[in-house]
């Protein structure tokens, strides 16, 4: 256990330092971000091997999301492949504020546009959304399909140089997953995020909407989905102000995990950086030369799969240093 | 123990002045040190982009016994920041090595690199002005042609000294990535520089085009697994040179077989301890520094931990390892936190081979004989820097009780740390670089 309270410490860390390094004088610095990404990898090793990793993050909520459904599994797989635009990784695990990735700068941000990313197999990007919206949310969900870019580079503005320019004006409204939304349809930031995949266990409900970005598979918050992407061990830690409408059980954890979305994080890297970094960035396109594909900028939020088997099976971190 | 500089043949003393600046800002934190072939120049370069030369002042007959004391030669702005507009990317002006040119004539040649540009300086001097003029008066002006009725030999009249660097050649837009080292080739014709993932070979004389030599970027960036760090040509082999990885190898190349050559001629790897691993286990691995020694023969590498000495001919272990300051191995995580753990310390070779030098944090500094295996560890202050003073060995204490002089880990100021030393080609003269002051310790023998 105290491996895992350390690993995860040390998850938090370097994805701090990871998302640092984007606003640092002089660019992103490669070797140094290799180093991170190198030790983010064996952290995250150490946290997944434990064999009760809901027990700091999920609450009952995790249960409920375990089995993760075949077809977010696949969807995993090409999320990975596609970019949600910035790879920039996710903020401190303290807020799992993921914001819309950007790359829809080019993107045209609008409904119907399931898989405007990419055009690849349509990944619901899971709740995640919710949780980018708030920003104090802690526990991305588990069900990510791919990364969010930190809700907060809305607020704040730029995440650095780099990222900022690529933000699309509307800022990263985050999609909304219905499952994710409260009640009310609308993030609390007013966000309306982008299209929402089938696949995403709240597809079936109607969502309040227009889904302008990518889709983002919506961790299962009620739990009588249980259909939503499980989170990997992780849980879908909500904010508790979220937590009434949700799976009440997921408040539990969530108060003693002020980082309890670092397990998402932690998905969200170990599913491979591939997903972070896009093959084709569009907005990335300057990054995409030659020139700094080390840059965040270049790099697209990948996709995260909640599933802690998939997870495991996604390829290491090596990628991450794409996403720099 | 004893004092250990008695051990070692040397006793460093400070000079009368410690060379600083007055206000400490960011940018005179100096990021390189570096003497010339002769030592009679010593270069420092900061992050605000400015080079600084020292030179050495000539022995004079009245005070035999005291050496030449450096002094400042020249100040030049070297690099400037820039803007790549198409990246959005800021380039910092922060040198990242100087390295001098063997001298070929009355003028003297640097190279000085920041992130991305490398630029050859031409420093000279200028005691003489010429005067007399036919078309301009001495102020300059321009003088009316129809007024001169005589001409006249303009002539060569003594000044003021004057030193004044130009820049003669700017090698630019070729790397991608951070440049992290210059090394100028043993033929004098050439020189690489390396960045993290590619190096090129330039000649002096062509500043528009490159060869590169070595490219270890992966079709898939996503591969990467470990990057350039440290780049050195052999010092007399003009074919031969190493370059250092994060991963903590070491490849040594010949650039007769093949153009690009990324396929070694040596690989020096040492297999890590198991007992050892840890979640930083890789960072601390990674090579900060390479060099050669002045005889060819050995190589020297910098991890965070450790000195390691190289034997060219072994490639499996080196033959000798230097604990710097095996304490902080259980703090790592610590200097993790507060982005310690990536800090590149260099290490150099004394004139003769036989003692190595590196640093380490609140200001120490450690020199390791290589033939008595004793080592010593030095404080680079002002408070210890009384000229004429010897300077005093500093112990850590690692646990248990400490002693009267002995400074505990904890205690340690991690915020002082010694990256960069230089030691005289030639003789026992230290410079040792802590933030924005330059300490040059010399050796009194009597």
């Amino acid at each position: 256990m105290e491996f895992k309270l350390e690993a995860h410490r040390i998850v938090s860390i370097s994805l701090g330092k990871i998302y640092n390094s984007r606003v640092q004088r002089g660019g992103i610095k490669l070797h140094k971000n290799l180093l991170v990404s190198l030790v983010l990898r064996s952290a995250r090793q150490v946290y997944l091997s434990d064999p009760c990793p809901g027990l700091y993050l999920a609450g009952p909520a995790e249960s409920s999301l375990a089995p993760p459904p075949p077809p977010q599994q696949q969807l995993g797989e090409p999320m990975a492949k596609s970019s949600a635009g910035w790879g920039e990784p996710p903020p401190l695990a303290a807020r799992a504020a993921w914001q819309e990735p950007e790359p829809q700068p080019e993107r045209p941000v609008g409904p119907g546009q399931p898989g405007t990313d990419d055009a690849e197999p349509p990944v619901s990007v899971t709740g995640t959304r919710d949780v980018l919206q708030s920003r104090e949310t802690e526990a991305a969900e588990p069900a990510w399909r791919r990364v969010e870019r930190p809700r907060e580079v809305e607020a704040r503005g730029p995440g650095g140089p780099a990222g900022a320019l690529d933000v699309s004006p509307q800022g990263p409204r985050v999609a909304r997953c219905h499952c994710f939304c409260p009640p009310g349809g609308e993030d609390r930031l007013g966000a309306q995020v982008g299209a929402h995949r089938v696949d995403c266990c709240c597809s079936s409900q109607p969502s309040d909407t227009k889904p302008p970005a990518p889709p983002l598979v919506c961790p299962r918050k009620r739990s009588a989905a249980g259909v939503g992407c499980p989170a990997p061990g992780s849980t879908p830690l909500k904010k508790p102000r979220r937590d009434l409408e949700e799976q009440p059980g997921g408040g539990d954890n969530e108060e003693e995990m002020d980082t309890g979305n670092v397990a998402n994080l932690i998905s969200i890297f170990g599913s491979s950086f591939s997903g972070l970094l896009r093959k084709k960035s569009p907005g990335g396109g300057r990054e995409e030369e030659e020139g700094e594909e080390s840059g965040p900028e270049a790099a697209e939020p990948g996709q995260i799969c909640c599933e802690k088997p998939v997870l495991r099976d996604m390829n290491p971190w090596s990628t991450a240093i794409v996403a720099f | 123990m004893k004092c250990f500089s008695r051990y070692l043949p040397y006793i460093f003393r400070p000079p009368n002045t410690i060379l600083s600046s007055s206000c400490h800002t960011e940018a005179d934190i100096i990021s390189t040190v570096e003497f010339n072939h002769t030592g009679e120049l010593l270069a420092t370069g900061d992050k605000g982009g400015r080079v600084v030369i020292f030179q050495r002042e000539q022995e004079s007959k009245n005070q035999v016994h005291r050496r030449g004391e450096y002094n400042v030669y020249s100040t030049f702005q070297s690099h400037e920041p820039e803007f790549d507009y198409l990246k959005s990317l800021e380039i910092e002006e922060k040198i990242n090595k100087i390295r001098w040119l063997p001298q070929q004539n009355a003028a003297y040649f640097l190279l000085s690199t920041n992130d991305k540009t490398v630029k050859l300086w031409k420093v000279s001097e200028r005691d003489k002005r010429p005067e007399g003029y036919n078309l301009k008066d001495e102020e300059g002006r321009l003088r009316d042609p129809s007024t001169i009725t005589t001409l006249r030999v303009p002539v060569l009249r003594p000044m003021d000294l004057m030193v004044e660097a130009t820049p003669r050649r700017v090698f630019a837009n070729a790397h991608t990535y951070h440049i992290n080292s210059i090394s100028v080739n043993s033929d004098y014709e050439t020189y690489m520089s390396a960045d993290d993932l590619r190096i090129n070979l330039w000649n002096f004389e062509i500043t528009n085009q490159s060869f590169n030599i070595v490219d270890i970027k992966p079709a898939n960036m996503e591969e990467l697994t470990e990057v350039i760090t440290a780049a050195e040509f052999h010092p007399h082999h003009c074919n031969t040179f190493v370059y250092s990885s994060s991963k903590g190898t070491i490849r040594l190349c010949d650039m007769r077989t093949s153009a690009l050559c990324d396929r070694h001629t040596k690989f020096f790897e040492e297999p890590e301890d198991p007992s050892n691993r840890s979640f930083f286990s890789e960072i601390i691995s990674s090579i900060s520094d390479v060099k050669f020694s002045h005889s060819g023969r050995y190589i020297m590498t910098r991890d965070y931990l450790t000195v390691k000495v190289w034997d060219l001919n072994m490639e499996n272990r080196p033959i000798e390892t230097y604990q710097v300051h095996d304490y902080l191995r259980s703090k790592l995580c610590s200097l993790y936190e507060n982005d310690c753990i990536f800090d590149k310390f260099e290490c150099v070779w004394n004139g003769s081979d036989s003692v190595i030098m590196t640093g380490s944090y609140n200001n120490f500094f450690r020199m390791f004989d290589r033939n008595t295996k004793r080592d010593v560890t030095l404080e680079a202050s002002r408070e210890n820097s009384k000229p004429r003073a010897i300077l005093k060995p500093r112990k850590v204490c690692v646990g248990g009780k400490r002693r009267k002089d002995e400074i505990s880990v904890d205690s340690l100021d991690f915020s002082k740390k010694i990256l960069h030393t230089a030691w005289h080609p030639s003789e026992n003269i230290i410079a040792v670089a802590a933030t924005n002051n330059l300490y040059i310790f010399q050796d009194k023998v009597n």
